[in-house]
């Protein structure tokens, strides 16, 4: 099975350019397949059998016949043997406090002398502002961004292309991820532009001590939760969960349908204590009692709850389901040390990093050979064996369009977003 | 061969003309540095920000020809009217109280002859040790549903279920405001006092003058320049805080400055965010003259302290 470039998703599931659906169940299955495949490659390799064509082999999609499903294997059809790009001198890292994982990254840095200067982000947009702001001159090698800022990036054109003759780890990567799910990180014209790295669903969290586990999102708005309900000051986030919910595409909300979901943000806001300005603020209102559920729960919050001593916060996906995100590394339009960042790509795409990488951040890994070796803890957040199922009920999405007379644009959301914050005290 | 005397050397006297053009150079040469810096880091983004503001903003770039559009939308957008109104009274809130609360404790500071003055000044500067976002989740820790406040008064059995109206309001985001801003307050009073001799009050007592007079006819008039400017001081910043309210407001208390964080970070509506900017600057400075205006009435504006 080759999924090709012109797929995207309806409902949870994928469908091909020809109309072909492909479920995240058949994608996990083949990714299962190729799991197997890569262990007796990897094998092979060992004995010192076709080192060189691992790549290209592992990039095959679900088909090995069909050949050249992944887009690695495009690069390696074109580019040649990967290589490894020589890296040394100064990185400057533009992302989120803890993406830079200091630890697993450590032992790379000296060996390779990188300097890795980090510039931390109070919140994705922080992203753009900076580098837009900056210019050129802003320096930035390496930045993320989650699926959903893809159309906007392009837009602003921040993001490099990715050779991936650079990436021979690319190929670690599972199929599901690897793929160019809704040219999230991999255009149509097969152009790279991310390398997903670690990812989450959006659902409720809540304290089991105080509430057995909502089984709907609209379980929030009881009167039994009012100003007990958390929410995270994300307008992307809480647009897609909410047009998820109402069973609309975020990128596909025709302007005439904006008072649907503002009727269900207004009421979801009303119900809350305020609206929180990062998932750490979500976790202290959750551990100290200011709220029993929270909208648009992340799974995290388990772990940085317990590590607070609260152990009684769980997550759960409710029957409406709620939507993932993914980061990616990505090389920003102002890098001047792209050989540094294709370095640090390869780096934690190997099993050992990438592991103490999703540890360390407590998120999804996209290299399945890493997860026997993630803790126990992240390994019962993230569940392989449940993978399928969480992203069928809790698909990737695509922010609002830039622009579009038809469609509510990301402008739009944003500003929507403060006025309903505004309007809920009135 | 005899020793004639020689006249004293007397070093060469400047002309007059020369040292009072040296006298008016001195300060413009030694202001220069910050003058400059002045210019390139604050006057010219302002004014590049002045002009943004008439232009039109989208995705973190502006374009032409100039407009009034922004300036326009800002007037006739209910939620700004919204929010700037939360700023304004959280504004004025946090700085009648922080005042009110600071003139005491600067007046005591002033004219106490206690041991306990250099441990009392030290605790107000190392106030300002603890970081801002500290000091605020302080405020969530005692007044939170679980919090010093409530778990107390339930331990004391005075209430079954946790006081909500504690936190996650206006009352909330003032009182931190208060506490963040206060030692800026006692310390530009307790300056501004300075010059006001303990001789001033004893000459007014051994004229007949009761406290209440003391306090009205000598102590209000001296201070209420420094106060004056205490209050302006945290009324800016109070009004424009966007962070304080997103932590301690709840849904009620959203401010006018998260209006300029989300068109500068989020929408890169550089134009609209510059107009908001330059609106409440102008808001502010409103502000400002409405305060000296009233000195100024009240003739207490002209006031100077003699040596």
């Amino acid at each position: 099975m080759r999924l090709p470039h012109s797929c995207g998703w309806v409902d949870g599931a994928f469908t091909s350019g020809g109309g072909e659906t492909v479920t995240n169940e058949e994608i996990l299955q083949a990714m299962v397949q190729r799991a197997t495949r890569r262990r007796f490659l990897q094998r092979a390799g060992a004995l010192g059998v076709g080192t060189l064509a691992l790549p290209g082999l592992l990039a095959a999609c679900g088909d090995d016949e069909e050949g050249g499903g992944g887009s690695a294997a495009t690069a390696e059809e074109t580019a040649g043997p990967a290589e490894v790009p020589a890296a040394s001198g100064r990185l400057d890292y533009l992302s989120w406090e803890g993406y830079d994982i200091p630890d697993a990254l450590k032992a790379w840095k000296q060996a390779n002398d990188i300097n890795v200067k980090t510039n931390y982000i109070a919140n994705h947009d922080d992203i753009q502002a900076k580098i837009k702001a900056g210019g050129s001159a802003a320096g930035f090698d390496i930045i993320t961004y989650y699926q959903g800022y893809k159309p906007l990036y392009a837009q602003l054109e921040i993001l490099k292309p990715i050779d991936e003759s650079k990436l021979p780890e690319l190929g670690n990567l599972d199929e599901f991820w690897g793929a160019d799910l809704g040219n999230f990180w991999v255009d149509a014209d097969g152009t790279r532009t991310g390398v997903p790295w670690t990812w989450t669903a959006l659902g409720i969290s809540y304290d089991e001590a105080k509430t057995p586990a909502p089984t709907s999102h609209y379980d929030l708005l009881d009167a039994k939760f009012k100003g007990k309900v958390a929410v995270v000051d994300d307008p992307t986030g809480a647009w897609a969960i909410t047009t998820h919910i109402l069973g609309m595409k975020p990128d596909e909300v025709a302007k005439g349908d904006l008072a649907k979901v503002n009727d269900f943000l207004s009421k979801i806001i009303a119900q809350s204590s305020g609206v929180s300005p990062s998932f750490g603020d979500v976790t202290t209102k959750l551990t100290s009692g200011d709220a029993v559920v929270a909208f648009q729960g992340w799974s995290a919050v388990n772990k940085f709850a317990a590590d607070a001593g609260t152990k009684s916060i769980k997550w759960t996906l409710p029957k409406e389901g709620g939507f993932t995100a993914c980061d990616c590394w990505a090389i920003a339009s102002t890098s001047d040390n792209d050989d540094a960042v294709y370095s640090w790509m390869n780096e934690t795409l190997k099993p050992e990093v990438h592991a103490a990488a999703a540890d360390y951040v407590v998120g999804g890994v996209t290299v399945g050979d890493a997860f026997p070796l993630v803790s126990k803890d992240v390994q019962k957040l993230y569940p392989l064996d449940q993978q399928a199922e969480v992203l069928e009920k809790a698909p990737l999405y695509n922010n609002p369009p830039v622009e579009s007379d038809e469609f509510v644009t990301f402008e739009e959301v944003l500003k929507n977003w403060q006025e309903l914050k505004a309007g809920a005290g009135s | 061969m005899s020793a004639v005397a020689q006249p004293p050397t007397v070093p060469p006297v400047r002309a007059p003309a020369q040292r009072e053009r040296g006298l008016r150079l001195g300060p413009v040469l030694l202001t220069l540095p910050a003058a400059l810096t002045l210019l390139a880091f604050l006057i010219a983004p302002l004014a590049a920000f002045a002009v943004y503001s008439f232009l039109t903003g989208s995705l973190y770039e502006v374009s032409g020809p100039l407009t009034l559009e922004n300036y326009r939308e800002i007037a006739e957008s209910e939620i700004n009217r919204k929010l700037a109104r939360n700023s304004l009274i959280v504004g004025v809130l946090a700085a009648v109280s922080s005042v009110l609360v600071a003139l005491p404790i600067a007046y005591w500071l002033r004219y106490t002859t206690s041991r306990a003055k250099p441990l009392v000044l030290f605790l107000i500067i190392a106030s300002f040790l603890a970081s801002y976002l500290v000091r605020i989740y302080a405020w969530r820790t005692i007044l939170g549903a679980e919090g010093v406040v409530n778990s107390g008064l339930g331990a004391l059995g005075v209430i079954d279920e946790p006081l909500t109206f504690l936190v996650f309001n206006r009352f909330a985001v003032t009182l931190a405001l208060v506490h963040i801003y206060l030692p800026y307050v006692i310390l530009v009073i307790y300056a501004g006092l300075g010059p006001l001799q303990p001789a001033y009050l004893e000459a007014a007592q051994d004229l007949g003058a009761g406290w209440f007079q003391r306090w009205r006819r000598v102590v209000l008039p001296l201070t209420a320049a420094p106060a004056a400017s205490a209050l302006l001081f945290v009324f800016v910043l109070s009004a424009a805080d966007y962070v304080t309210p997103q932590f301690l407001g709840g849904t009620a208390s959203v401010m006018i400055g998260v209006q300029v964080q989300v068109a500068f970070q989020g929408t890169g509506d550089y134009a609209g965010g510059a107009a908001i900017s330059f609106a409440l600057l102008a808001g502010f400075l409103v502000c400002y003259a409405v305060v000296a205006l009233g000195l100024r009435l009240a003739k207490l504006d002209r006031l100077r302290f003699v040596a």
